[in-house]
């Protein structure tokens, strides 16, 4: 599941405005369903919307798990950021990209949710252990149980590490790296300056390299 | 040539962000150390993409997308329609659409209990509020969790506050009180005083 670097095209100096690539064929769809909704044909609009939901539901659902890591408050911060995205399709503007429109709505549904959780659990009486345990098992099998508890170790101490970041730079890491996206479009979904995104960026991959290699130093 | 060397943040940013440039590819090429820290920078990261990917598609496989999926388009379907109006009796035949089924002197009765209604709502506002505006008849609501926010051994006006609050609204006060100095004197008999999941 490696990736190799480059992913995307070189982004311009901190802080200025950069050109944004060619819209994907999720804006144009994007696009279409803003007209057809416009025009008053929503069934169509439901329709070719379904076809959207399924192009961006995968990316949405592992972005909600790595903020909430709860399935069942992912799964409704997701479907909310969908509809929420429906129902306002006449204020999307194509000349952007959707996927940042749509990143910055299901980044909000996923902050609500969580401050509201917190708030929750803070005045709740806990109940005795009902929350969904984390899938611990990966999907790939490993051939021994010592390989696999190796791994299951250190995916705990990587979720771990991933979860101890502040707030700002995690959601900063999670759009640059999981989501993909490049330090101008998290600018944009997040309305900060790109140089601020980098900040945030490269502190968190420095926290994150302190905690999960201590052994490495330049 | 240490000064050569690539930053830690260039390196992050070459592996995350951008390819390297030419002369940044001719040293690593000859920089067996920049080229270990890159590898070592990707490994991580990759570790971190990796485990974040496989906990959640563990936790949302593909039954689970498409139960998502019917779920979002039904909601959508709910979105835009009126709400349904269930026949009652139960069993009565539907009315025609476009057509009125009302007759006019169901209309005037109708309109009738309206205006009778409006008229008593008016009435009995008029009548609560003349009664609490009575001299001596004024009711405060005070705010039981600020006492702190006055000045010490001072009385201070007491504030008037909405009766109905929302949930968030309460808890924004409940945490306020909470995080207040004044809450931090009560900590030792909060520590004595046994809490809820306790007793169970």
């Amino acid at each position: 599941m490696s990736r190799t670097p480059p992913r995307r095209a070189p982004s311009t100096v901190a802080g200025a405005a950069a050109p944004l690539a060619p819209l994907s064929r999720d804006s144009q769809l994007a696009a279409e369903i803003k007209g057809l909704v416009a025009s008053g044909e929503r069934d169509a609009a439901r329709d070719r919307f379904g076809e959207l939901v399924a192009r961006q539901q995968r990316r949405a659902v592992r972005i909600a798990y790595q903020y909430l890591r709860d399935a069942h408050d992912a799964d409704e911060a997701v479907q909310d950021a969908f509809v929420k995205v429906f129902t306002h399709m006449t204020s999307y503007r194509e000349d952007l990209p959707f996927e940042v429109w749509f990143t910055r709505i299901l980044v909000n549904a996923c902050l609500d949710l969580r401050k509201s959780r917190a708030r929750r659990l803070r005045w709740a009486v806990p109940m005795s252990s009902t929350s969904e345990a984390p899938p611990t098992d990966p999907a790939t099998p490993d051939p021994t149980p010592e390989q696999r508890l190796v791994s299951r170790e250190r995916a705990s101490e990587i979720t771990a590490a991933v979860d101890s970041l502040p707030d700002r730079q995690r959601t900063v890491f999670t759009l640059c790296h999981l989501a993909e996206q490049t330090t101008a479009e998290v600018s944009q979904a997040l309305g900060l300056s790109e140089a601020t995104v980098r900040v945030h960026l490269f502190r968190a991959v420095r926290k994150l390299r302190r905690l999960l290699q201590p052994g490495e130093r330049r | 040539m240490r000064a050569d060397h690539l930053s830690d943040d260039r390196l992050i940013e070459l592996s995350l962000l951008e390819a390297p440039s030419a002369t940044e590819q001719q040293h690593l090429s000859a920089c067996a150390r920049c080229d270990a820290r890159r590898v070592r920078m990707q490994r991580l990261l990759d570790d971190v993409s990796d485990t974040a990917t496989v906990a959640a598609d563990a936790a949302f496989p593909p039954e689970r997308l498409e139960r998502q999926h019917s779920r979002i388009l039904a909601r959508l379907l709910r979105e835009g329609r009126p709400a349904r109006v269930i026949a009652f009796p139960a069993g009565q035949a539907q009315p025609e659409p476009g057509v009125s089924r009302t007759r006019p002197r169901s209309r005037w009765i109708a309109a009738a209990a309206v205006a009778g209604l409006v008229v008593g709502v008016i009435a009995g506002r008029f009548g609560h509020e003349y009664s609490f505006n009575r001299p001596g008849a004024q009711v405060i609501v005070a705010h039981a969790v600020q006492p702190q926010l006055r000045a010490p051994g001072t009385a201070g006006p007491i504030q008037e506050a909405s009766v109905s609050i929302s949930e968030d609204e309460f808890l924004d006060q409940l945490e306020t009180a909470v995080e207040s100095p004044a809450a931090a004197a009560l900590q030792p008999i909060d520590e004595l005083t046994p809490t809820a999941w306790d007793i169970r």
